[in-house]
């Protein structure tokens, strides 16, 4: 018996908007299946890793915190993916960013003025936006593949850190372990809430999403991305420029990461360290798709991400399930979303061979 | 009521133990919950394989008084872990060990919110009330290791795979080198610096990368057993496993192993935070009180090595050998500690230079 995918003239609206939640469902029952059947509580894992988060009201400020930076980085995405322009590399964007806006700080180091935190933001924005520039410029002048050059930038991106934190920009204190030295006070974020660790990148994430969500539903731009993205042909021949189009997709996205490595350089870390690169630049495609690459979807699938990575900690500390845990849900999830989305575009039809028709 | 982080933690900290109040009321004298963070997995066979065995090694000794230690992998050093530890904090645990050296910073601010818990970290230099430091004297087992290699190596050049130029890893260099040179004058060691303490294909890269400049011993200071599986497959003198016996993997390479045996103190804190008699301070115990341990030789050693490696381990037991004593020079050349001079432990724990023998990494 075999089958063939035929492609749906029309997917259903409905079901694109039901695929992200249902894949989340599934991700749990699946997931408490498997680990029941490996041996482990698999009920609870779901229920630390799922519920937990939500119900505990300490770990609300966890979860804005964790959100936050896929939030902006997974908007940024979102709206180069609906250009069809394949950024992978936003891991590396969000570190230049982050590096930028740690220049800034330590150059001021000893000044002290409200003007400091907006120098940096734009420093973090403008070195996000600069390194994604660098695919594409490739992309547009040589016909190099972003896939490649963004992902592959990435890696030099955490080599320059190595190099930034162990020589010229070493804590004097630090007992030479490479970070650089402690932000000063005008430098750190400020927390929005005494007694919490939320700091200002938290709203800053839903104005960020909301903006977007603004300008991609609303403006020539947003129009611009979706058009090159779903119909090219038509773009072209209704006068959008795929250059400009790849180059403000790239700019975009990359402007954003930078953004989120500022907020974290000067929020939670309040100083560079090796271990600056987290992977919430990668962690941010899933959000993205998850999120149905649109910026108020991407709040939703940021939080659902923060949820299983701050709940993957709680159920390592209450029901001793390995870290690895973690992992496993948050690729089940994304692929049950993919193969959803197959399902939502493409429907399944049996062939029926020739002979057998015949007869 | 004012909102302050004081009020916020304990309007919180009561309704997160409003649910514990039926069991609480009755058991006065529950087991004690202790939390181990680690920044790898427990079956790396190495670093955290050596402190989750200390956590078992506490269970098995102290049975009903303590509960089931709990263990978080994988914890990034960085705002990642400072939830981890508030998590733990909240869970229950009144003693909580964090085993790397990047957590310093969270360990304290955490450790601010929540006087009644007890901290303890590996490795780290800044203590307060409830935050205490522990360390064990790695240094005098590179000692012994060093003096092997500068028996064994035909080269007379090793190398050298170590995360962070920070003093707990220089100066494991520097005792490994000055053993060496003790044997053999014209030893030189070559460090390589990774920037993570845990990443197999980086260490065995850099492994790889060593031997090819002629390199024939290697040790390392980083979590798990890669260098010494690249020196296994090279066919070279061999390395040293770090942290564990490493002999699975490396069978013939591993010349010998630095253990870490941290059950005692586990033991011991655990013990002092149930009699309510903990107190901050820092731990560096090594070979003498045993929480530094010299695993078996590789039977492939000639008896005339082992005896010499042997001398040094009984020297630093008795307290007849260090390290570092002078005459000390520096990797100039210069003179650094005089004949008869014996570095303190605060001049060690801010060492930050290379003695004669290392060749400086760029």
């Amino acid at each position: 018996m075999q089958f063939r995918l035929e492609k749906r003239p029309e997917p259903s609206k409905l079901m694109l908007y039901v695929t992200p939640v249902a894949s989340v469902l599934l991700t749990m029952l699946v997931g408490a299946i498997i680990f029941s059947l490996i041996g482990y509580d698999g009920v609870g894992a779901v229920r630390e890793i799922f519920l937990t988060p939500l119900t505990n009201s300490f770990k609300w400020q966890d979860l804005g915190v964790k959100a936050a930076p896929l939030i902006i980085i997974g908007v940024g995405l979102s709206i180069a993916y609906r250009a069809n322009v394949w950024n992978i590399g936003a891991e590396g964007q969000y570190v230049m960013g982050g590096l930028a806006a740690t220049g800034v700080a330590l150059a001021t180091y000893g000044m002290t003025g409200w003007w400091i935190l907006p120098l940096m933001m734009i420093a973090g924005i403008a070195g996000g936006a600069a390194y994604a520039a660098v695919p594409a410029l490739l992309k547009t002048r040589l016909g190099v593949n972003e896939i490649l050059t963004s992902l592959m930038l990435t890696y030099a991106s955490v080599q320059l850190i190595y190099y930034l934190v162990r020589a010229p920009w070493k804590d004097p204190m630090g007992m030479g372990f490479p970070q650089t030295r402690r932000f000063a006070a005008d430098a750190l974020l400020p927390n929005i809430i005494p007694g919490t660790i939320v700091h200002l990148g938290v709203p800053i994430a839903i104005v960020v999403a909301l903006i977007a969500w603004f300008v991609m539903s609303r403006s020539v731009f947003g129009y611009q991305m979706k058009v090159v993205g779903a119909a090219p042909h038509a773009a072209r021949y209704g006068g959008f420029s795929e250059n400009k189009t790849i180059w403000l997709a790239l700019l975009v996205s990359g402007a954003l990461a930078g953004l989120a490595g500022m907020l974290e350089v000067a929020g939670p870390f309040q100083r560079m360290v090796p271990g600056f690169p987290t992977n919430y630049g990668f962690t941010a495609i899933i959000v993205a798709f998850l999120g149905r690459l649109n910026p108020l979807g991407v709040i939703l699938a940021g939080i659902v991400m923060a949820i299983t990575f701050v709940g993957g900690e709680v159920a390592q500390t209450t029901i001793g399930l390995s870290s690895s845990a973690t992992g496993v849900f948050q690729s089940m999830m994304l692929f049950f979303l993919l193969a959803g989305d197959i399902l939502v575009r493409y429907r399944l039809k049996r062939v029926i061979p020739a002979q057998e028709a015949r007869a | 009521m004012t909102i302050t982080r004081r009020n916020i933690l304990k309007i919180g900290g009561a309704a997160a133990a409003l649910p514990l109040l039926g069991s609480r009321a009755f058991a006065q004298s529950e087991p004690l919950k202790v939390g181990f963070m680690l920044i790898g997995t427990v079956n790396d066979n190495g670093w955290n394989f050596g402190h989750a065995t200390g956590a078992k090694f506490m269970k098995d000794a102290l049975g009903d008084a303590v509960a089931e230690p709990t263990i978080v992998e994988n914890v990034p050093e960085g705002p990642d872990c400072e939830r981890v530890l508030r998590e733990l904090a909240q869970s229950g645990h009144k003693l909580i060990f964090a085993t790397s050296f990047g957590y310093g910073d969270y360990v304290i601010k955490v450790a601010q919110q929540f006087p009644d818990v007890k901290f303890e970290h590996a490795t780290g230099y800044q203590r307060s009330d409830n935050v205490a430091t522990y360390n064990a004297r790695f240094h005098e087992g590179r000692a012994v290791c060093g003096t092997l290699a500068g028996h064994l190596s035909k080269t007379g050049k090793a190398g050298y795979i170590g995360s962070f130029p920070i003093p707990e890893v220089v100066m494991g260099i520097n005792a490994f080198v000055l053993a060496a040179r003790k044997v053999n004058p014209e030893f030189t060691i070559t460090p390589v610096y990774i920037s993570t303490w845990n990443d197999p294909a980086k260490e065995a890269d850099a492994a790889r990368a060593m031997i090819d400049q002629g390199i024939d011993v290697i040790a390392q200071h980083t979590d798990g057993p890669a260098a010494l599986q690249v020196a296994e497959e090279r066919g070279i003198v061999g390395g040293f496993g770090q942290g564990a016996d490493m002999s699975a993997f490396a069978p013939k390479a591993q010349l010998t192993s630095i253990i870490d045996n941290w059950g005692p103190h586990y033991v011991e804190a655990a013990e002092a935070v149930i009699a309510g008699t903990w107190t901050s301070g820092d731990r560096w115990p090594g070979l003498k009180e045993g929480e530094v341990v010299i695993g078996p030789y590789n039977e492939s050693i000639p008896a005339d090595v082992v005896a010499a490696a042997e001398a040094v381990k009984n020297g630093q037991i008795d307290g007849s050998f260090n390290i570092f004593t002078g005459p000390i020079n520096d990797h100039t050349g210069a003179e650094k500690v005089p004949a008869g001079v014996t570095l303190t432990d605060a001049e060690l724990l801010s060492m930050d230079w290379y003695v004669e023998g290392v060749n400086p990494p760029a």
